[in-house]
């Protein structure tokens, strides 16, 4: 199969799965039986017939559910995805300005992610069922079963409050002002100001909560390393680099390393994003504005504009994720290049 | 691939010395608040959440307000002087002659004029508490009248809110606004209102990221006394637990909204220092009136019954506060008072079941909310209801809800048996007579109807309303919060204590029960 098909067909069956995000989302989201008045009218606000009316009519409450539905469909198409009703703002602005935060902090919790989970792998399926395996499976348990929220919570207290050597919740202390706008992401735009003060700080914020998001997808991530690492390094091929002479770290390094790679990408591929997604509750007790933060807000109001805006853009993550996942299997394995 | 690692390694050192002791040493007086925000706008015609009021209180003036401490009388504001007319309906104010904006501009009749229409004509979330004025006029620059379609001696009251903010009416037009009746359609400028302010108050709104900051600047130009800090700045930390340990790091001087659990954590740290008051929101058990919905619960004796069967004192253990006598909001003018409220008597309420004819025991289902509210947990206090009236013999079923389904129920008046609690709207006693008929929570969610009232209660009821000297008021609450304890369908049980922690530097700190939290008049000290 050609590059060219195979990313087409890649390509076109992204449309309908986001077509079918949007009415799921759109049910589940209708289907709870309570009234998005009590959610974003103020209690005493609720006798006045008036006001209620007004409300429905201003977000489209007062029309049958197909034709909200196709009204936002018909607006989506468009390129509008509605107004917040808790932020009276654009869904579209209100995303485009959260996200590079989340991205900010989960490419960080990748990166210390990875390190780590593929370091606990290698060392496990190295040394198997050593004191070091023994030691990197617990600390995968413990990042895999333990609530996320309850490590940030530990972390919040042991290295901000008790300690002292961390930063604490937000992006930045809370007396810094923000850098000029550029990419939305603190650090890089600090950079590209030339504030390494600011650049600092928004780094320094983003420690913990990233290390939080790393525990939790590097346990998948070394569980899955050291599997399939222990796979390759029975092969014959290990033997053979072995025999003729090559040092251990080149063996493990390319010929076990390399061998075992497609795994490990497609869940490391499919943990970022997990980590967009997987930030609601870390976002929220880190008191960081990101997108997970705002999707909570939306779900405890029935904002449906921006539930359906943040389902859409997790769905097309996860959808872009998988997207990227395949064709880098197109490169890393020759195999699939034939078939 | 080492030497990257050990970049990043090194990157990470850097970062994590650099966050912990970066200088942020400034010349400005700041304040940092941690509060969980719920603005849907700071446009004082369509915010109505609590973080709205917080703000509007200072950035504002309104015509008349209360002391800082308390909500026991109205003094002055923009209103230096006002009269009453003989029948009740016609309030005039005199403005004060120095106050201004905070662009300079004069604080006129008709920048009143232009807010309470504006606010009218808006139909924001807030516009209804506007509709109890017929009309508003100025009569000369300094002078404005409003005029009531009845006489509603809370009305003083009322106009203390942060809804009845005075706005500049020449920049709210200049950028989009009307007082015009189609207001609600055409006013444009509730963008340019959620990002600064336009008013006279202490500070100016400089910034309002949603969900995510609010910073308040000093107003230069303010008439009263000038605040102590230049900046005041709000992060939103929607979880308690965050606001905690910044709190303790010393990275927000003052966490708005921790929980009980959490203040306790944090006696005996000399950094923190803890205030304790009373709060306003009264937690009560709610009966359907309609048989059909409540069964046996529908009657008075039974009612009564549960009213003496709960463990009064328990609640007080568990949340602090008061045992409220009535739902009639503790501290307010007319309170009956804790001692006047019911005390645990388990024989009496066996008695009168007995007379009732459920002797043997019956069912009840208790709905409420499952939620946490202001750090007071609905399942514990639904758990100890249980627990209290399994002594009585009325076997309680629990049905917890999600908050918007349960809401729902209760808002329409379908549940059988409740579980709420209740924050006043006005801080006035006139703000009772919505748990007696035909207020809201007595007749619409209860079914309580004026019509099974004996004739005196009803006529009661007609004068409260209307009456606005205070022995009389005094004497007419009196009697119906004693005909409700008797006869009502309500058992309120306790209204938990506030408790706030700020740093020990801070100085100055009050809790309000309208405006909660009064940033102008906090200082440092040296």
């Amino acid at each position: 199969m050609s590059f060219f098909r195979y990313f087409v067909r890649r390509l076109l069956l992204v449309i309908p799965i986001l077509l079918g995000i949007t009415v799921v989302a759109f049910i589940i989201a209708n289907a709870i039986p309570a009234d998005p008045i009590n959610a974003n009218l103020p209690p005493n606000a609720l006798n006045d017939e008036e006001t209620i009316a007004a409300f429905r009519k201003k977000w489209g409450l007062d029309k049958p559910l197909h034709e909200q539905y196709l009204t936002y469909l018909g607006n989506l198409l468009q390129g509008d995805m509605g107004t917040s009703i808790k932020t009276r703002k654009p869904v579209a602005d209100d995303i485009s300005s959260r996200l590079p935060a989340t991205i900010e902090l989960a490419t960080l919790g990748l990166v210390y992610g990875t390190t780590l989970g593929v370091s606990m792998g290698l060392i496990s399926a190295v040394w198997k069922n050593s004191l070091a395996d023994y030691v990197a499976r617990v600390i995968a348990l413990i990042g895999i079963s333990f609530p996320v929220f309850l490590i940030a919570l530990i972390f919040l207290n042991v290295f901000y409050a008790q300690l002292g050597i961390a930063a604490g919740p937000g992006r930045l202390h809370p007396i810094m002002r923000a850098p000029p706008t550029v990419t939305g992401m603190f650090t890089i735009d600090a950079l590209l100001n030339g504030d390494w003060k600011t650049f600092g700080n928004a780094l320094s914020h983003l420690i913990l909560p990233a290390l939080t998001l790393a525990l939790y997808i590097s346990a998948i991530i070394s569980r899955i390393t050291r599997s399939s690492l222990l796979e390759v390094l029975n092969q014959d091929y290990m033997r053979t680099a072995r025999a003729k002479g090559l040092r251990e770290r080149y063996v493990i390094g390319f010929h076990g390393m390399r061998n075992s790679l497609i795994p490990i990408v497609t869940v490391i591929g499919l943990s970022y994003g997990n980590l967009l997604v997987g930030s609601i509750l870390i976002e929220r007790i880190f008191a960081y504005p990101g997108i997970g933060f705002y999707m909570f807000r939306a779900s405890t109001s029935q904002d449906f504009p921006a539930i359906m805006g943040v389902s859409l853009l997790f769905a097309f993550i996860y959808v872009g994720v998988n997207f990227v996942v395949d064709i880098l299997y197109f490169f890393l394995d020759p195999r699939i290049r034939i078939a | 691939m080492n030497r990257l690692k050990y970049f990043l390694a090194l990157l990470t050192l850097v970062a994590l010395l650099l966050g912990a002791f970066a200088g942020l040493a400034q010349d400005e007086k700041v304040l940092v608040i941690g509060w969980s925000e719920n603005t849907d706008a700071y446009d004082p015609a369509n915010g109505f959440t609590h973080s709205t009021h917080i703000v509007n209180h200072v950035t504002y003036s309104q015509l008349v307000t209360f002391p800082d401490e308390d909500a026991s009388r109205i003094v002055p504001s923009l209103a230096e002087s006002w009269e009453i007319s003989e029948d009740g309906t016609v309030y005039t104010f005199s403005l004060r002659q120095d106050a201004a904006f905070a662009n300079g501009d004069d604080v006129t009749a008709d920048d009143v004029v232009f807010s309470i229409q504006r606010l009218q004509n808006f139909n924001g979330n807030p516009s209804f508490l506007a509709d109890g004025i017929a009309s508003v006029e100025a009569i000369d620059d300094d002078t404005v009248a409003f005029t009531l379609p009845d006489p509603r001696p809370s009305f003083l009251s009322e106009i203390t809110s942060a809804v009845f903010s005075v706005t500049n009416a020449d920049v709210v037009m200049a950028n989009g606004g009307t007082d015009a009746e189609d207001a609600a359609e055409t006013d444009t400028a509730g963008a340019y209102l959620d990002s600064t302010s336009a008013g006279s108050g202490s500070y100016v709104l400089d910034l309002w990221e949603p969900q995510n900051r609010t910073e308040l600047v000093r107003n230069e130009n303010y008439w009263g006394d000038a605040p102590y800090f230049d900046r005041v700045i709000f992060i939103h930390m929607p979880e308690s637990a965050t606001q905690k340990v910044a709190l303790e790091a010393g990275d927000i001087d003052l966490a708005f909204d921790l929980q009980p659990d959490q203040i306790a954590a944090l006696e005996g740290n000399t950094d923190v220092e803890i205030y304790r008051g009373i709060g306003t929101l009264t937690h009560f058990v709610i009966m359907n009136t309609e048989e059909e919905k409540s069964g046996p619960f529908a009657n008075p004796a039974v009612q009564l019954a549960v009213r003496y069967a709960l463990d009064y004192e328990g609640y007080k253990t568990l949340w602090g506060g008061v045992k409220p006598a009535t739902n009639m909001t503790a501290g307010f003018f007319g309170n009956l008072g804790e001692e006047a409220a019911f005390s645990r008597d388990l024989d009496k309420a066996r008695e009168l079941l007995a007379e009732a004819g459920y002797g043997d025991g019956l069912d009840m289902t208790l709905e409420y909310p499952d939620m946490v509210y202001s750090g007071v947990s609905f399942n514990t206090n639904a758990q100890k209801i249980q627990a209290d009236l399994a002594e009585i013999g009325i076997n309680v079923t629990l049905q917890p809800g999600e908050i918007q389904v349960a809401l729902e129920r209760y808002r329409s008046g379908d549940h059988g048996v409740g579980y709420w609690l209740w924050g006043p709207d006005i801080l006035d006693p006139l703000d009772f007579l919505s748990f007696m008929p035909p207020g809201k929570v007595a007749t619409e969610r209860n079914n309580w109807q004026l019509e099974s009232l004996p004739q005196d209660i009803q006529d009661a009821i007609a004068a409260a309303k209307v009456a606005s000297d205070p022995d009389e008021r005094m004497a007419l609450f009196t009697m119906l919060q004693e005909y409700t304890m008797q006869h009502g369908p309500f058992a309120p049980f306790n209204v938990p204590e506030v408790a706030t922690a700020y740093r020990s530097d801070l100085l100055g700190y009050i809790w309000h029960p309208h405006w909660l939290l009064d940033v102008s008049i906090l200082s440092r000290a040296m």
